[in-house]
Order: structure tokens, then sequence, then C-alpha cells
């Protein structure tokens, strides 16, 4: 190994030993998330590439706001270290290594699964009217989440059989629908 | 209310775990279990079938998350990284600790004060370290005696401050199982997981009638041959 490579890791090795903030394997987590999911999806050769680049583009916006989320909230609470210490005489260093943790099970639990219920849906829904502007077919035949609030067929996942009208293209499309419905995320 | 609080994060168990990358990502698997269908069973803008086949994907990937976290990370990346780092920087001088769960009970008892290190809860911990694991950078001392003194010797224990300032704590050592369960984290997490959710997630989906007959899926006529093989395609990223 280098001289280099082997000051550097030491670096980050001690950095970490002494101080370890939750806030870096989420963020690491989110940032590779973001960054595989899509290459994956868009190595895929066996699928359509519209599909693709939509998928794709929906899994690196989730682990985005994934991202922005974890960042967010980390300076948010953090601050309120020095109050909390003041108030309760208790060491700053120690409230902020506990509202670090706090605010990444907070942002995991709650604040990504609202921040994505909320904007997914608006932000695919604008791309997918400005790509279309240039190429009708993207997202059209591949709708994941966006039209799922009008689906007459969601009973028929329960169903073990469905009825002839079932063969049709509409309902396959619903059906694709209804079982793409969901957060994918993983930040 | 606020006193309780402060004295619940700011207790060595609470700080062990927040210093912790694996204990961490653990509880951050398991909130995102919970969380995640929850908020989508909330969200009222799809109608009910939907959101439970939807809950149910969704807690079924998180638990097998948290499955492939648990299966990988401690054996693999945690002790497995430890090992290498101890390689890498032999001419550094650390102890010989036998495995990272060693080291991190070291590391534990290191940050409590000296009366908190010989409570009975913590005999798990002074256990773990063999009175045989010495400092090569301090003539060979004992480092349980650092933790707990030794009477017979007149040895006192060192508290947490002194050991910073003289290097006692091996924060190098720390670091590097921390970084190895970061890396670990991220394969386990970004690679393994969605590929082996691939191949058991749907026939679990399937074996609890949560999957949408073939009949249904699959049409005769082309078009309907394009959609069922992007309904595939998008059930693999699920």
């Amino acid at each position: 190994m280098s001289g280099f490579v082997y000051n550097q890791l030491k670096k980050i090795c001690e950095s970490l030993g002494r101080h370890n903030d939750a806030l870096y394997a989420v963020l690491a987590i989110a940032m590779f998330k973001g960054v595989m999911r899509p290459t994956f999806t868009m190595m895929d050769k066996e699928s359509d590439p519209k599909s693709k680049k939509y998928a794709a583009f929906r899994e690196g916006l989730t682990e985005a706001i994934a991202f922005g989320s974890y960042l967010a909230t980390h300076n948010m609470v953090l601050p309120l270290a020095v109050p909390l210490a003041r108030k309760t005489g208790a060491s700053p260093k120690k409230i902020k290594n506990g509202l670090s943790l706090l605010s990444v099970c907070l942002t995991a639990g709650v604040v990504i699964p609202v921040v994505c219920n909320l904007t997914l849906k608006p932000i695919m829904d604008g791309v997918s009217k400005l790509y279309n502007k240039k190429d009708k077919s993207f997202g059209q035949k591949l709708d994941i989440k966006e039209n799922t609030t009008q689906l007459p067929l969601a009973s028929a996942i329960y169903s073990p059989k469905l009825s002839e009208n079932s063969k049709n293209l509409l309902n396959t499309v619903r059906i694709t629908s209804i079982q793409n419905y969901g957060m994918k995320v993983g930040g | 209310m606020l006193g309780p609080f402060i004295n619940a994060i700011t207790s060595n168990s609470f700080q062990t775990i927040a210093q912790n990358t694996d204990a961490c990502v653990k509880i951050e698997t398991a909130l995102k279990a919970v969380g995640r269908p929850a908020f989508t069973l909330m969200d009222k803008n799809t109608d009910k079938d939907t959101r439970k086949y939807a809950a149910v994907k969704e807690l079924l990937y998180q638990l097998l998350c948290f499955g492939i976290y648990i299966a990988i990370i401690p054996p693999i990346f945690k002790n497995g990284g430890f090992k290498l780092a101890q390689k890498i920087f032999k001419k550094e001088g650390l102890p010989a600790f036998q495995n990272a769960k060693q080291m991190l009970a070291y590391h534990h008892l290191a940050y409590m004060t000296p009366a908190q290190r010989m409570l009975d809860k913590n005999k798990k911990f002074r256990d773990l370290i063999p009175a045989t694991l010495v400092n090569p950078k301090d003539n060979n001392a004992i480092l349980l005696e650092y933790l707990i003194g030794n009477e017979k010797k007149g040895i006192k224990p060192l508290l947490k401050g002194t050991m910073e300032k003289q290097g006692k704590m091996f924060e190098l050592a720390k670091g590097s199982i921390e970084l190895s369960s970061i890396i670990g984290s991220v394969i386990g997490l970004t690679i393994l997981a969605p590929e082996i959710s691939h191949l058991i997630l749907h026939p679990i989906m399937n074996a609890l009638h949560l999957k949408p007959d073939e009949n249904g899926a699959v049409s005769t006529d082309s078009q309907s041959k394009s959609s069922s093989s992007e309904q595939k395609f998008l059930d693999k990223q699920a």
C-alpha cells in the first residue's frame, strides 16, 4: 500500500474512532443507493429503454430525497444541543451524539416516507409532462405509482381467478401499477 | 420531562449505540420496517388494496434487509475488516485484540468512569478482555489494568480523558471497525439486499396470494407482451 493511501486510510480510521456519527453510515447508504440502483437499472439490457429511464430517475430521486432529509434534520436538530446542555448541565458533546442518532431514526422512520409521499408524485408528474413533449410514450405505459388513485381492478390482486376482461392491455397495465406502488426508498 | 430525556440520550449505553455503525444501521432498518408500511397504509390518495399490497411488500423488503444485514455485517465486514486493519496497521503497535467484539468491549468500558466499569452489569465486557492483552507501545502494560487498576501493584484505573490524551483509546482500531461496518452496510444494503430480495420477495408474495393471476397479467397480443415484460422489469426493481 502506497504511503499516501496508507496515511489517508489511517486518518479516516482515527477520525472515525474519535467520533463516529450515526449520520455517516446512512448518508453513505443513501448516496451509494442513489448511484448504484439507477446504474443497475440502466444496465438491464432486457428492458425497454424508456421504462429503464423512468425507473432509474425515480430511484435516484427517492435516494436524493433521503440524502437531503438526513442532512436537513441533522442540521436542524444539532443547534439544540448547546441550549439543552445549558439547561440541564449535561455534556454538549454527548447531547449532540444522542440527538444525531435520534434525528437519523426520526428521518428514517417518519420524515423520508412523508416527504416521499408528498413530493414524489408531483415531481414525477412534472418530469413525465416535460419528457412527453419530446417523447409521448415516456411514463405512460409505465405508471408506477402516479395513476394508482383510480384503480378499479385493485381487488384483482387478491382474486385467484380473473375475468376474461383481465386479458386486455389496460388491465395488465393497471396491475403493473398495483405491483409497483410504494416508496421503494432505501436511504 | 427534559431531564430524563437528556439523561437517556447521554447515558453510556445510548452513547455507545450512537457511536456504533452496526447498531445505528440496525435501528434505522428496523424503523424503516415499521415506518414505511405504516405511511404507505396511511396514504389516502390510493385505494385500500393497493396500499395493503405495497405495505406488505415494503415490510417484507425491510425485514429482508434487516436479516441480510445481521447475517453478513458482524461476521464478514466487522470482524474481517478489523483483522485486515490489524494487518495493514501492523507497524502502529496496536494491541493484539482477538476480534472486533473484544476491542469494542474495551472501548465501551473506557468511556465509563472507573466506578461504572466495576458494576456487575458490565462484568460481561470485563470478561471479554483477557488479562494477557497488553499495549506494546506502553512497555507491554496490561490493558485490563488501565480500566480496573490493580491493587496489588498499586495501579489505579485511568479516567477516560487521561486515556484519550495518552493514546490508550486505540481510535485507529475502533475506527477501522466502523469504516469496515460502513463499507459492509453500503455493499449489503445497496447491492446484496435488492438482488436477494428479487429472488425471495416475489415467491413470498405469491405464497401470500398477493400477486395478480398470470392470466390477468399476460395477454396474447404483442402490446400486452411488452407490458408484461415491463411489469417483470419493474418487479425486479422492487
